[in-house]
Protein backbone atom coordinates (compact mmCIF):
# COMPACT_ATOMS: atom_id res chain seq x y z
CA UNK A 1 0.00 0.00 0.00
CA UNK A 2 2.56 2.61 1.08
CA UNK A 3 5.49 2.47 -1.36
CA UNK A 4 8.63 1.02 0.20
CA UNK A 5 11.00 3.47 -1.49
CA UNK A 6 9.49 6.48 0.33
CA UNK A 7 9.98 7.95 3.77
CA UNK A 8 7.08 9.05 5.95
CA UNK A 9 6.46 11.84 8.45
CA UNK A 10 4.09 11.68 11.43
CA UNK A 11 1.89 14.43 9.96
CA UNK A 12 1.09 12.07 7.09
CA UNK A 13 3.36 13.35 4.39
CA UNK A 14 5.65 11.19 2.30
CA UNK A 15 9.06 12.03 0.80
CA UNK A 16 10.93 10.78 -2.22
CA UNK A 17 14.61 11.68 -2.00
CA UNK A 18 16.77 12.50 -4.98
CA UNK A 19 20.09 14.00 -3.92
CA UNK A 20 19.45 17.25 -2.05
CA UNK A 21 15.93 17.44 -3.41
CA UNK A 22 12.90 15.76 -1.88
CA UNK A 23 9.48 15.51 -3.42
CA UNK A 24 6.66 15.53 -0.91
CA UNK A 25 2.96 14.70 -0.89
CA UNK A 26 0.29 13.46 1.48
CA UNK A 27 -0.15 9.76 2.18
CA UNK A 28 -2.95 7.52 1.04
CA UNK A 29 -4.16 7.36 4.65
CA UNK A 30 -4.36 11.19 4.77
CA UNK A 31 -6.23 11.54 1.49
CA UNK A 32 -8.66 8.83 2.52
CA UNK A 33 -9.28 10.46 5.90
CA UNK A 34 -9.86 13.85 4.25
CA UNK A 35 -12.25 12.58 1.61
CA UNK A 36 -12.90 14.45 -1.63
CA UNK A 37 -10.27 17.16 -1.92
CA UNK A 38 -11.68 20.40 -3.35
CA UNK A 39 -8.90 22.95 -2.90
CA UNK A 40 -5.24 23.16 -2.08
CA UNK A 41 -3.33 26.22 -0.99
CA UNK A 42 0.12 25.49 -2.37
CA UNK A 43 3.33 26.85 -0.86
CA UNK A 44 5.16 29.56 -2.76
CA UNK A 45 8.23 28.70 -4.77
CA UNK A 46 11.41 30.07 -3.14
CA UNK A 47 9.80 30.12 0.30
CA UNK A 48 11.94 28.79 3.12
CA UNK A 49 10.37 26.23 5.41
CA UNK A 50 11.17 24.54 8.70
CA UNK A 51 10.51 20.89 9.49
CA UNK A 52 7.10 20.42 11.18
CA UNK A 53 5.80 23.80 10.04
CA UNK A 54 2.77 24.51 7.91
CA UNK A 55 3.45 25.07 4.22
CA UNK A 56 -0.07 24.91 2.83
CA UNK A 57 -3.62 23.90 3.40
CA UNK A 58 -5.84 21.22 1.92
CA UNK A 59 -9.60 21.49 1.90
CA UNK A 60 -11.87 18.53 1.38
CA UNK A 61 -15.65 18.45 1.43
CA UNK A 62 -15.43 17.33 5.09
CA UNK A 63 -12.43 19.07 6.61
CA UNK A 64 -9.52 21.44 6.20
CA UNK A 65 -6.05 20.29 7.07
CA UNK A 66 -2.60 21.85 7.17
CA UNK A 67 0.19 20.47 5.02
CA UNK A 68 3.14 20.04 7.36
CA UNK A 69 6.63 20.11 5.94
CA UNK A 70 8.61 17.01 6.97
CA UNK A 71 11.97 18.74 6.42
CA UNK A 72 13.65 22.16 6.50
CA UNK A 73 14.71 23.80 3.28
CA UNK A 74 13.62 25.84 0.30
CA UNK A 75 10.57 25.13 -1.84
CA UNK A 76 11.93 24.84 -5.36
CA UNK A 77 8.90 23.54 -7.23
CA UNK A 78 5.17 23.09 -6.65
CA UNK A 79 2.62 20.98 -8.49
CA UNK A 80 0.57 23.66 -10.24
CA UNK A 81 -1.78 21.04 -11.72
CA UNK A 82 -3.30 20.75 -8.26
CA UNK A 83 -4.64 24.34 -8.39
CA UNK A 84 -7.19 23.39 -11.01
CA UNK A 85 -7.59 19.69 -10.23
CA UNK A 86 -6.79 19.04 -6.56
CA UNK A 87 -8.68 15.74 -6.75
CA UNK A 88 -5.56 14.22 -8.36
CA UNK A 89 -4.38 13.80 -4.77
CA UNK A 90 -7.29 11.43 -4.09
CA UNK A 91 -6.63 9.48 -7.27
CA UNK A 92 -2.86 9.21 -7.12
CA UNK A 93 -1.40 10.46 -3.81
CA UNK A 94 2.08 9.01 -4.41
CA UNK A 95 2.34 9.90 -8.09
CA UNK A 96 0.62 12.73 -9.96
CA UNK A 97 -0.65 14.07 -6.65
CA UNK A 98 2.80 15.16 -5.45
CA UNK A 99 2.69 18.61 -3.81
CA UNK A 100 6.13 20.20 -3.77
CA UNK A 101 9.86 19.73 -4.17
CA UNK A 102 12.03 20.95 -1.30
CA UNK A 103 15.77 21.46 -1.42
CA UNK A 104 16.84 20.25 2.01
CA UNK A 105 19.22 22.07 4.34
CA UNK A 106 20.17 19.16 6.55
CA UNK A 107 20.06 15.59 5.27
CA UNK A 108 20.22 14.25 8.81
CA UNK A 109 16.58 15.28 9.27
CA UNK A 110 15.72 12.38 6.99
CA UNK A 111 16.97 9.97 9.62
CA UNK A 112 14.10 10.93 11.93
CA UNK A 113 11.47 9.80 9.44
CA UNK A 114 9.65 6.49 9.22
CA UNK A 115 9.91 3.81 6.58
CA UNK A 116 6.81 2.21 5.04
CA UNK A 117 6.34 -0.50 7.63
CA UNK A 118 6.93 1.87 10.56
CA UNK A 119 4.40 4.26 9.08
CA UNK A 120 1.86 1.46 8.63
CA UNK A 121 2.21 0.62 12.33
CA UNK A 122 2.01 4.31 13.27
CA UNK A 123 -1.25 4.71 11.35
CA UNK A 124 -2.68 1.59 12.94
CA UNK A 125 -1.88 2.97 16.40
CA UNK A 126 -3.35 6.37 15.56
CA UNK A 127 -6.58 4.83 14.30
CA UNK A 128 -7.15 3.06 17.63
CA UNK B 1 -39.98 70.54 22.56
CA UNK B 2 -38.47 71.54 19.21
CA UNK B 3 -35.69 69.31 17.89
CA UNK B 4 -33.59 70.01 14.80
CA UNK B 5 -31.50 67.24 13.23
CA UNK B 6 -28.72 67.88 10.72
CA UNK B 7 -28.50 64.88 8.41
CA UNK B 8 -31.00 62.22 7.34
CA UNK B 9 -28.80 59.13 7.23
CA UNK B 10 -29.45 56.06 9.40
CA UNK B 11 -28.49 58.15 12.44
CA UNK B 12 -30.55 61.24 11.67
CA UNK B 13 -33.73 59.70 10.37
CA UNK B 14 -33.98 57.13 13.17
CA UNK B 15 -33.41 59.88 15.74
CA UNK B 16 -36.14 61.93 14.03
CA UNK B 17 -38.73 59.15 14.12
CA UNK B 18 -37.85 58.18 17.70
CA UNK B 19 -38.06 61.79 18.94
CA UNK B 20 -41.37 62.28 17.12
CA UNK B 21 -42.72 59.10 18.74
CA UNK B 22 -41.77 60.64 22.08
CA UNK B 23 -43.65 63.83 21.29
CA UNK B 24 -40.97 66.20 19.97
CA UNK B 25 -41.62 68.60 17.10
CA UNK B 26 -38.87 67.53 14.72
CA UNK B 27 -37.20 69.21 11.72
CA UNK B 28 -34.63 67.30 9.67
CA UNK B 29 -32.22 69.29 7.52
CA UNK B 30 -30.41 67.33 4.80
CA UNK B 31 -27.71 68.85 2.64
CA UNK B 32 -27.60 66.21 -0.08
CA UNK B 33 -30.05 63.34 -0.47
CA UNK B 34 -32.44 61.73 1.98
CA UNK B 35 -30.99 58.56 3.51
CA UNK B 36 -27.40 59.78 3.59
CA UNK B 37 -24.36 57.78 2.63
CA UNK B 38 -25.84 54.45 3.75
CA UNK B 39 -28.76 54.57 1.36
CA UNK B 40 -27.20 56.39 -1.56
CA UNK B 41 -23.55 55.32 -1.83
CA UNK B 42 -22.82 52.92 1.00
CA UNK B 43 -24.57 49.97 2.64
CA UNK B 44 -27.54 49.67 0.33
CA UNK B 45 -26.05 50.21 -3.17
CA UNK B 46 -23.01 48.06 -2.46
CA UNK B 47 -25.17 45.20 -1.21
CA UNK B 48 -27.22 45.46 -4.38
CA UNK B 49 -24.00 44.96 -6.34
CA UNK B 50 -23.16 42.02 -4.08
CA UNK B 51 -26.56 40.46 -4.83
CA UNK B 52 -26.10 40.73 -8.59
CA UNK B 53 -22.54 39.42 -8.48
CA UNK B 54 -23.52 36.46 -6.30
CA UNK B 55 -26.52 35.75 -8.50
CA UNK B 56 -24.11 35.50 -11.43
CA UNK B 57 -21.80 33.17 -9.52
CA UNK B 58 -24.74 30.97 -8.61
CA UNK B 59 -26.05 30.95 -12.17
CA UNK B 60 -22.67 29.67 -13.32
CA UNK B 61 -23.12 26.69 -10.99
CA UNK B 62 -26.59 25.68 -12.20
CA UNK B 63 -25.38 22.43 -13.71
CA UNK B 64 -23.84 21.39 -10.41
CA UNK B 65 -27.37 21.55 -8.99
CA UNK B 66 -28.80 19.48 -11.80
CA UNK B 67 -30.27 22.31 -13.80
CA UNK B 68 -29.51 22.49 -17.50
CA UNK B 69 -28.91 25.92 -18.89
CA UNK B 70 -28.70 26.60 -22.58
CA UNK B 71 -27.57 30.11 -23.27
CA UNK B 72 -25.15 32.77 -22.24
CA UNK B 73 -25.07 34.29 -18.76
CA UNK B 74 -23.43 37.67 -18.53
CA UNK B 75 -23.72 40.73 -16.31
CA UNK B 76 -25.04 44.04 -17.66
CA UNK B 77 -23.74 46.83 -15.45
CA UNK B 78 -26.22 49.49 -16.52
CA UNK B 79 -29.09 47.14 -15.74
CA UNK B 80 -27.56 46.29 -12.39
CA UNK B 81 -27.34 50.03 -11.66
CA UNK B 82 -30.92 50.47 -12.85
CA UNK B 83 -32.03 47.91 -10.30
CA UNK B 84 -29.96 49.72 -7.70
CA UNK B 85 -31.65 53.04 -8.50
CA UNK B 86 -35.12 51.51 -8.17
CA UNK B 87 -34.37 49.95 -4.79
CA UNK B 88 -32.73 53.11 -3.46
CA UNK B 89 -35.65 55.20 -4.59
CA UNK B 90 -38.13 52.84 -2.90
CA UNK B 91 -36.16 53.07 0.33
CA UNK B 92 -35.92 56.87 0.06
CA UNK B 93 -39.68 57.05 -0.38
CA UNK B 94 -39.97 54.86 2.70
CA UNK B 95 -38.06 57.39 4.80
CA UNK B 96 -40.13 60.30 3.44
CA UNK B 97 -43.27 58.36 4.36
CA UNK B 98 -41.96 57.72 7.86
CA UNK B 99 -41.37 61.46 8.22
CA UNK B 100 -44.89 62.20 6.99
CA UNK B 101 -46.42 59.60 9.26
CA UNK B 102 -44.66 61.01 12.31
CA UNK B 103 -45.11 64.67 11.39
CA UNK B 104 -41.39 65.27 10.88
CA UNK B 105 -40.59 68.39 8.79
CA UNK B 106 -37.96 67.67 6.13
CA UNK B 107 -35.88 70.40 4.50
CA UNK B 108 -33.20 70.00 1.86
CA UNK B 109 -30.36 72.48 2.23
CA UNK B 110 -27.20 73.22 4.14
CA UNK B 111 -27.75 73.89 7.82
CA UNK B 112 -25.41 76.09 9.85
CA UNK B 113 -25.58 76.58 13.59
CA UNK B 114 -25.73 80.27 14.44
CA UNK B 115 -26.47 79.70 18.10
CA UNK B 116 -27.57 76.65 20.13
CA UNK B 117 -31.16 77.59 19.32
CA UNK B 118 -30.86 78.88 15.76
CA UNK B 119 -29.93 77.15 12.55
CA UNK B 120 -29.74 79.00 9.28
CA UNK B 121 -30.58 76.84 6.31
CA UNK B 122 -29.45 77.61 2.75
CA UNK B 123 -32.18 75.70 0.94
CA UNK B 124 -31.46 73.91 -2.32
CA UNK B 125 -33.91 76.19 -4.15
CA UNK B 126 -31.61 79.12 -3.39
CA UNK B 127 -33.68 80.69 -0.62
CA UNK B 128 -32.76 80.61 3.02
CA UNK B 129 -34.51 80.47 6.35
CA UNK B 130 -33.78 80.19 10.05
CA UNK B 131 -34.98 77.20 12.03
CA UNK B 132 -35.55 77.83 15.73
CA UNK B 133 -34.92 74.92 18.00
CA UNK B 134 -34.63 73.85 21.64
CA UNK B 135 -32.34 70.88 21.01
CA UNK B 136 -30.11 69.86 18.11
CA UNK B 137 -28.73 66.52 16.96
CA UNK B 138 -25.72 66.61 14.63
CA UNK B 139 -25.83 63.62 12.31
CA UNK B 140 -23.78 65.00 9.45
CA UNK B 141 -21.87 61.79 8.77
CA UNK B 142 -18.71 61.40 6.74
CA UNK B 143 -17.51 61.63 3.17
CA UNK B 144 -14.99 59.85 0.97
CA UNK B 145 -11.43 60.58 1.98
CA UNK B 146 -9.00 61.64 -0.70
CA UNK B 147 -5.59 60.00 -0.43
CA UNK B 148 -2.82 62.58 -0.90
CA UNK B 149 -1.29 62.19 -4.37
CA UNK B 150 -4.32 60.21 -5.48
CA UNK B 151 -6.91 62.75 -6.62
CA UNK B 152 -10.18 61.26 -7.77
CA UNK B 153 -10.80 61.92 -11.45
CA UNK B 154 -13.84 59.67 -11.77
CA UNK B 155 -12.28 58.06 -14.81
CA UNK B 156 -9.10 56.27 -13.78
CA UNK B 157 -9.00 56.90 -10.06
CA UNK B 158 -12.34 56.24 -8.49
CA UNK B 159 -13.84 56.87 -5.09
CA UNK B 160 -16.32 54.37 -3.65
CA UNK B 161 -19.03 56.73 -4.95
CA UNK B 162 -17.61 56.92 -8.49
CA UNK B 163 -18.09 53.16 -8.85
CA UNK B 164 -21.78 53.77 -9.32
CA UNK B 165 -21.11 56.10 -12.25
CA UNK B 166 -19.04 53.64 -14.29
CA UNK B 167 -20.45 52.84 -17.72
CA UNK B 168 -19.30 49.24 -17.70
CA UNK B 169 -17.59 46.60 -15.62
CA UNK B 170 -13.83 47.25 -15.85
CA UNK B 171 -11.64 44.50 -17.28
CA UNK B 172 -9.09 45.09 -14.56
CA UNK B 173 -9.22 46.98 -11.29
CA UNK B 174 -6.73 47.87 -8.57
CA UNK B 175 -8.35 48.38 -5.19
CA UNK B 176 -6.38 50.35 -2.63
CA UNK B 177 -7.18 49.43 0.96
CA UNK B 178 -8.28 46.00 2.19
CA UNK B 179 -10.71 47.28 4.79
CA UNK B 180 -14.39 46.42 4.75
CA UNK B 181 -15.41 48.21 1.58
CA UNK B 182 -12.19 47.41 -0.30
CA UNK B 183 -12.70 43.70 0.36
CA UNK B 184 -16.39 43.90 -0.54
CA UNK B 185 -15.63 45.61 -3.85
CA UNK B 186 -12.87 43.08 -4.58
CA UNK B 187 -15.37 40.21 -4.23
CA UNK B 188 -18.07 42.04 -6.19
CA UNK B 189 -15.92 42.84 -9.21
CA UNK B 190 -14.09 39.52 -9.24
CA UNK B 191 -17.44 37.75 -9.48
CA UNK B 192 -18.49 40.12 -12.26
CA UNK B 193 -15.41 38.99 -14.18
CA UNK B 194 -12.90 41.75 -13.41
CA UNK B 195 -9.23 41.00 -12.89
CA UNK B 196 -8.81 42.38 -9.33
CA UNK B 197 -5.65 43.34 -7.43
CA UNK B 198 -6.18 44.40 -3.82
CA UNK B 199 -3.40 46.42 -2.19
CA UNK B 200 -3.02 46.86 1.57
CA UNK B 201 -0.27 48.54 3.54
CA UNK B 202 -0.94 46.45 6.67
CA UNK B 203 0.19 42.80 6.93
CA UNK B 204 -3.34 41.41 6.55
CA UNK B 205 -6.78 42.14 5.18
CA UNK B 206 -9.58 43.27 7.52
CA UNK B 207 -7.30 44.12 10.42
CA UNK B 208 -10.24 44.82 12.74
CA UNK B 209 -11.32 41.17 12.53
CA UNK B 210 -9.89 38.16 14.37
CA UNK B 211 -6.66 37.12 12.62
CA UNK B 212 -7.94 33.58 11.94
CA UNK B 213 -10.82 35.12 10.00
CA UNK B 214 -8.48 37.32 7.95
CA UNK B 215 -6.32 34.31 7.19
CA UNK B 216 -9.26 32.30 5.86
CA UNK B 217 -10.58 35.28 3.93
CA UNK B 218 -7.20 35.75 2.25
CA UNK B 219 -7.32 32.10 1.20
CA UNK B 220 -10.87 32.55 -0.12
CA UNK B 221 -9.61 35.50 -2.17
CA UNK B 222 -6.82 33.34 -3.63
CA UNK B 223 -9.35 30.63 -4.47
CA UNK B 224 -11.46 33.12 -6.33
CA UNK B 225 -8.54 34.61 -8.18
CA UNK B 226 -8.24 37.94 -6.36
CA UNK B 227 -4.62 39.01 -6.20
CA UNK B 228 -3.97 40.30 -2.68
CA UNK B 229 -0.80 42.26 -1.90
CA UNK B 230 -0.26 42.85 1.82
CA UNK B 231 2.49 45.06 3.27
CA UNK B 232 2.39 47.12 0.08
CA UNK B 233 2.64 50.86 -0.23
CA UNK B 234 2.27 52.88 -3.37
CA UNK B 235 5.19 54.84 -4.67
CA UNK B 236 3.84 56.33 -7.86
CA UNK B 237 0.79 56.40 -10.07
CA UNK B 238 0.96 57.06 -13.80
CA UNK B 239 -2.22 57.67 -15.71
CA UNK B 240 -1.99 56.39 -19.25
CA UNK B 241 -4.46 56.38 -22.11
CA UNK B 242 -5.59 52.85 -21.63
CA UNK B 243 -5.57 52.88 -17.86
CA UNK B 244 -3.05 53.37 -15.14
CA UNK B 245 0.18 51.99 -13.81
CA UNK B 246 0.96 51.77 -10.12
CA UNK B 247 4.49 51.41 -8.88
CA UNK B 248 4.80 49.89 -5.43
CA UNK B 249 7.51 50.83 -2.95
CA UNK B 250 9.10 47.40 -3.51
CA UNK B 251 9.39 48.24 -7.25
CA UNK B 252 6.61 45.92 -8.33
CA UNK B 253 4.46 47.34 -11.09
CA UNK B 254 0.74 46.79 -11.53
CA UNK B 255 -1.37 47.91 -14.45
CA UNK B 256 -5.13 48.13 -14.60
CA UNK B 257 -7.94 49.91 -16.36
CA UNK B 258 -9.03 51.69 -13.17
CA UNK B 259 -8.10 52.09 -9.52
CA UNK B 260 -10.61 52.29 -6.69
CA UNK B 261 -9.47 54.00 -3.51
CA UNK B 262 -11.07 52.78 -0.32
CA UNK B 263 -9.04 54.11 2.58
CA UNK B 264 -11.26 55.49 5.29
CA UNK B 265 -13.49 58.51 5.49
CA UNK B 266 -13.34 62.20 6.36
CA UNK B 267 -15.75 63.48 9.01
CA UNK B 268 -18.35 66.14 8.22
CA UNK B 269 -17.76 68.30 11.26
CA UNK B 270 -16.61 71.28 9.21
CA UNK B 271 -18.83 73.91 7.64
CA UNK B 272 -21.79 73.45 9.93
CA UNK B 273 -20.98 76.31 12.31
CA UNK B 274 -19.80 74.25 15.27
CA UNK B 275 -17.27 76.97 16.05
CA UNK B 276 -20.15 79.46 16.45
CA UNK B 277 -21.48 77.62 19.48
CA UNK B 278 -18.29 76.06 20.86
CA UNK B 279 -18.83 72.36 20.16
CA UNK B 280 -15.54 70.58 20.90
CA UNK B 281 -13.85 68.68 18.09
CA UNK B 282 -11.05 66.09 18.38
CA UNK B 283 -7.84 65.74 16.42
CA UNK B 284 -9.45 63.80 13.55
CA UNK B 285 -12.38 66.16 13.25
CA UNK B 286 -14.64 64.01 15.41
CA UNK B 287 -17.28 65.70 17.53
CA UNK B 288 -16.62 64.83 21.16
CA UNK B 289 -19.65 63.42 22.95
CA UNK B 290 -20.35 61.76 26.29
CA UNK B 291 -22.12 58.41 26.65
CA UNK B 292 -25.45 60.22 26.47
CA UNK B 293 -24.35 61.40 22.99
CA UNK B 294 -24.32 65.01 24.20
CA UNK B 295 -21.57 67.41 23.14
CA UNK B 296 -19.93 69.94 25.46
CA UNK B 297 -22.75 72.32 24.60
CA UNK B 298 -25.84 71.46 26.59
CA UNK B 299 -28.76 70.43 24.40
CA UNK B 300 -26.57 69.74 21.36
CA UNK B 301 -26.02 66.05 20.57
CA UNK B 302 -23.96 64.27 17.94
CA UNK B 303 -24.38 60.75 16.56
CA UNK B 304 -23.03 58.46 13.85
CA UNK B 305 -19.86 58.74 11.78
CA UNK B 306 -19.19 62.37 12.74
CA UNK B 307 -18.47 61.28 16.33
CA UNK B 308 -15.60 59.13 15.06
CA UNK B 309 -17.05 56.05 16.78
CA UNK B 310 -17.42 52.83 14.83
CA UNK B 311 -18.66 53.89 11.43
CA UNK B 312 -21.59 51.56 11.08
CA UNK B 313 -25.15 52.45 10.12
CA UNK B 314 -26.63 50.40 12.94
CA UNK B 315 -24.37 52.11 15.48
CA UNK B 316 -25.56 55.48 14.18
CA UNK B 317 -29.20 54.35 14.50
CA UNK B 318 -28.67 53.15 18.08
CA UNK B 319 -26.92 56.40 18.96
CA UNK B 320 -29.74 58.32 17.25
CA UNK B 321 -32.27 56.59 19.41
CA UNK B 322 -30.30 57.36 22.58
CA UNK B 323 -29.78 61.01 21.59
CA UNK B 324 -33.47 61.39 20.70
CA UNK B 325 -34.59 60.13 24.10
CA UNK B 326 -32.05 62.25 25.95
CA UNK B 327 -32.92 65.36 23.97
CA UNK B 328 -36.39 65.28 25.47
CA UNK B 329 -35.17 64.69 28.99
CA UNK B 330 -34.14 61.02 29.06
CA UNK B 331 -31.08 59.58 30.78
CA UNK B 332 -30.05 56.86 28.32
CA UNK B 333 -26.45 55.79 27.87
CA UNK B 334 -24.94 54.17 24.78
CA UNK B 335 -23.78 50.60 25.22
CA UNK B 336 -21.18 49.39 22.73
CA UNK B 337 -20.57 45.98 24.32
CA UNK B 338 -22.35 43.99 21.62
CA UNK B 339 -21.93 45.75 18.28
CA UNK B 340 -22.23 43.38 15.33
CA UNK B 341 -20.01 43.92 12.34
CA UNK B 342 -21.25 42.60 8.99
CA UNK B 343 -19.00 42.37 5.95
CA UNK B 344 -20.61 41.39 2.67
CA UNK B 345 -17.68 39.67 1.08
CA UNK B 346 -17.91 36.23 -0.52
CA UNK B 347 -18.06 34.38 1.78
CA UNK B 348 -19.61 36.78 4.25
CA UNK B 349 -17.86 37.77 7.47
CA UNK B 350 -19.49 38.86 10.71
CA UNK B 351 -18.37 39.31 14.26
CA UNK B 352 -19.34 40.63 17.66
CA UNK B 353 -17.34 41.20 20.82
CA UNK B 354 -13.67 40.54 21.39
CA UNK B 355 -11.31 38.87 19.00
CA UNK B 356 -8.99 36.38 20.69
CA UNK B 357 -6.06 38.79 20.15
CA UNK B 358 -7.97 41.68 21.75
CA UNK B 359 -8.94 39.59 24.79
CA UNK B 360 -5.35 38.45 25.28
CA UNK B 361 -4.17 42.05 24.89
CA UNK B 362 -6.54 43.03 27.70
CA UNK B 363 -5.15 40.26 29.90
CA UNK B 364 -8.33 38.16 29.83
CA UNK B 365 -7.86 34.38 29.92
CA UNK B 366 -9.96 32.86 27.20
CA UNK B 367 -10.91 29.58 25.62
CA UNK B 368 -12.01 29.16 22.06
CA UNK B 369 -14.15 26.80 20.05
CA UNK B 370 -14.21 26.37 16.30
CA UNK B 371 -16.52 24.75 13.84
CA UNK B 372 -16.31 24.41 10.09
CA UNK B 373 -19.30 25.02 7.87
CA UNK B 374 -18.28 22.03 5.76
CA UNK B 375 -19.10 19.73 8.68
CA UNK B 376 -22.78 20.72 8.42
CA UNK B 377 -25.28 19.04 6.13
CA UNK B 378 -26.95 22.36 5.30
CA UNK B 379 -23.72 23.79 3.87
CA UNK B 380 -23.52 20.87 1.44
CA UNK B 381 -27.21 21.19 0.60
CA UNK B 382 -26.81 24.83 -0.45
CA UNK B 383 -23.39 24.18 -1.97
CA UNK B 384 -21.52 26.65 0.23
CA UNK B 385 -19.08 24.75 2.41
CA UNK B 386 -16.32 27.33 2.86
CA UNK B 387 -15.71 29.02 6.16
CA UNK B 388 -15.84 28.56 9.89
CA UNK B 389 -17.04 30.04 13.15
CA UNK B 390 -14.97 30.79 16.21
CA UNK B 391 -16.32 31.37 19.69
CA UNK B 392 -14.15 33.12 22.27
CA UNK B 393 -15.24 32.68 25.87
CA UNK B 394 -14.04 33.64 29.34
CA UNK B 395 -11.95 30.84 30.76
CA UNK B 396 -13.57 30.74 34.19
CA UNK B 397 -17.06 32.23 33.82
CA UNK B 398 -17.60 30.58 30.40
CA UNK B 399 -19.38 33.75 29.23
CA UNK B 400 -19.26 34.37 25.51
CA UNK B 401 -16.86 37.25 24.82
CA UNK B 402 -16.69 37.18 21.04
CA UNK B 403 -18.00 35.32 18.03
CA UNK B 404 -16.39 35.47 14.60
CA UNK B 405 -17.89 33.96 11.50
CA UNK B 406 -16.74 33.61 7.92
CA UNK B 407 -19.13 31.62 5.79
CA UNK B 408 -22.54 31.55 4.12
CA UNK B 409 -25.07 33.97 5.66
CA UNK B 410 -22.60 34.97 8.38
CA UNK B 411 -24.20 38.42 8.53
CA UNK B 412 -27.53 36.88 9.53
CA UNK B 413 -26.10 34.17 11.79
CA UNK B 414 -24.23 36.67 13.96
CA UNK B 415 -27.34 37.95 15.70
CA UNK B 416 -27.76 34.92 17.93
CA UNK B 417 -24.26 35.71 19.18
CA UNK B 418 -25.15 39.39 19.65
CA UNK B 419 -28.05 38.31 21.84
CA UNK B 420 -25.80 35.89 23.76
CA UNK B 421 -23.17 38.53 24.49
CA UNK B 422 -25.65 41.27 25.35
CA UNK B 423 -27.40 38.93 27.79
CA UNK B 424 -24.23 37.49 29.29
CA UNK B 425 -24.88 33.90 28.17
CA UNK B 426 -22.27 31.15 28.50
CA UNK B 427 -21.12 28.72 25.83
CA UNK B 428 -22.90 25.96 27.83
CA UNK B 429 -26.14 27.97 27.56
CA UNK B 430 -25.78 28.13 23.78
CA UNK B 431 -24.85 24.50 23.30
CA UNK B 432 -27.92 23.46 25.31
CA UNK B 433 -30.36 25.54 23.21
CA UNK B 434 -32.01 23.49 20.46
CA UNK B 435 -31.10 24.52 16.94
CA UNK B 436 -33.28 23.32 14.09
CA UNK B 437 -31.79 20.79 11.69
CA UNK B 438 -30.67 21.09 8.97
CA UNK B 439 -29.76 24.79 9.27
CA UNK B 440 -26.61 26.88 9.14
CA UNK B 441 -27.45 28.10 12.66
CA UNK B 442 -26.13 24.80 13.97
CA UNK B 443 -22.60 26.22 13.60
CA UNK B 444 -22.92 28.36 16.72
CA UNK B 445 -24.22 25.50 18.82
CA UNK B 446 -21.37 23.25 17.65
CA UNK B 447 -18.67 25.90 18.13
CA UNK B 448 -19.99 26.66 21.62
CA UNK B 449 -19.80 22.92 22.38
CA UNK B 450 -16.30 22.81 20.90
CA UNK B 451 -15.13 25.26 23.56
CA UNK B 452 -15.44 22.22 25.85
CA UNK B 453 -14.40 19.83 23.07
CA UNK B 454 -17.93 18.45 22.94
CA UNK B 455 -18.97 19.25 19.37
CA UNK B 456 -20.94 16.37 17.88
CA UNK B 457 -19.69 16.80 14.32
CA UNK B 458 -16.23 18.04 15.20
CA UNK B 459 -12.94 16.20 15.15
CA UNK B 460 -12.26 13.73 17.95
CA UNK B 461 -10.02 15.14 20.65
Amino acid sequence: MNPDDLKYHKEHTWLRTSGKKVTIGITNYAQDALGDIVYIDLPEVDAETEANSEIGEIESTKATSSIISPVSGKIVQVNDDLSETPEIINDDPYGKGWIAVIEIDDASELDDLMDASEYAKYVEEEAK
Amino acid sequence: MKLAILGSGPGGYVAAVRAAQLGAQVTVIEEKIIGGNCLNWGCIPTKILVSSSEMLSKAKRLQEFGIEMNGVISPNFSKILGRKDRIVSTQAKGIRNLFKMHGVTYKEGRGQLISPSQISVALTDGSSETVKTDRTILATGSRVYELPGFPYDGKHILSTEDVFKMAAIPKSLIIIGAGVSGCEFACIFRQLGTDVTLIEKMPRALTAEDSEISEIFEREMRKRGIRFLANSTIDRVDIQNSGLRILLADRREIRAEKALVSVGRALNSDGVGLENIGVRIGACGEIIVNEKMETDVSGVYAIGDVTGNRMLAHVASAEGSVAAKNSIGGEERMDYSAVPSAIFTTPEIASVGFSEQKAVELGISVRSGHFQFRALAKSHIIGEIDGMIKVVSHETSDKVLGVHIIGPHATELIHEAVLAISQGLTTRDISKIMHAHPTLSEVLQEAAADVHREAIHGPKN
